[in-house]
């Protein structure tokens, strides 16, 4: 197993978890994993840029409300660099994505179902992603237990994105105890999250 | 940013045969999911058979036997 090292970068505003971090993986004798600890979304797009830069395979996971784990995968030495650490703001956009059905569309329910699925990823591969998604009536399906998005919902969770489902709904369609991604809403916060968000994105 | 993983990528004619291939290939256990087609790759219908290099055999020949004509074979890290 790879030799671990733990950077603490709790309460730690960018650019300095990456800073700790790059030290951290100069200082490496060998390969090794590096798992840092942070507290904001912004950090943790940061430092997955700053892998992806040095070719380092890197994950993030958010272990509690504030507390995100990034996971860099150091497999070889890297050359200590003079280059000033780049350091870009918070990339989720004022989006928000409101999800009202497991199906994309009207027409075929089997169609609307490949396609909905088709949109998550393609959100969860955008350099901007949505500050909250929201699912509710049949999209409550999308969250819970045998939906084919949920990697992708746990991709975004990760980094940082709000995945909310209303639980008017869950109750509804008996899925109240089967709900794996993101957490539970109601009606006030929907609307709250609606008009507070500079676009509102309906597929 | 999610972690870029080399895929094989297989695209179809039509729609129908995509959604046929991911019945087909979850029928007989085969890992990989159908995405929208990388937007690098201009050729065949709008969604694809995303899987796992290791996996290509097993999906081309599970198309085969289905019947299901392939369009093209493309490998890439998305």
């Amino acid at each position: 197993m790879a030799h671990m090292v733990t950077v603490d970068a709790m309460g730690e505003q960018c650019p300095i978890p990456v800073v700790k971090a790059t030290k951290a993986i100069g200082e490496l004798a060998g390969p090794a994993t590096v798992e840092v600890h942070v507290d904001n979304e912004t950090a943790v797009q940061n430092l997955l840029r700053m892998a992806a830069g040095k070719g380092f395979a890197a994950r993030s996971q958010q272990a509690e409300p504030r507390h995100f784990v990034v996971t860099i995968e150091a497999d070889r030495p890297v050359e200590p660099s003079d280059e000033p650490v780049a350091c870009l703001p918070d990339l989720r956009g004022d989006i928000v994505v409101a999800v009202g059905s497991a199906a994309m569309g009207t027409g075929s329910d089997e169609l609307g179902k490949t396609l909905m699925k088709g949109f998550l990823y393609a959100v969860s591969q955008q350099e901007q992603l949505p500050r909250t998604i929201l699912f509710f009536n049949g999209g409550a399906y999308l969250t819970t237990e045998g939906s084919a998005s949920l990697e992708d919902l746990r991709t975004m969770e990760a980094q940082g994105v709000e995945i909310l489902t209303c639980g008017t709904c869950l109750d509804f369609y008996g899925l109240k105890e089967k709900l794996a991604v993101g957490g539970v809403t109601n009606m006030y916060a929907i609307v709250e999250k609606l008009t507070r968000a500079a676009k509102v994105i309906r597929p | 940013m999610r972690e870029k993983h080399l895929r094989v990528i297989l695209t179809f004619h039509t729609t129908t045969d995509a959604m046929a291939m991911e019945a087909c290939c979850t029928e007989k256990g085969i890992s990989g999911r159908l995405i929208p087609v990388p937007t690098v790759i201009t050729a065949g219908c709008g969604l694809c058979w995303s899987a796992p290099p290791e996996e290509q055999e097993a999906a081309l020949f599970a198309a085969k036997t289905a019947g299901i004509p392939v369009a093209g074979v493309y490998q890439m890290m998305i």
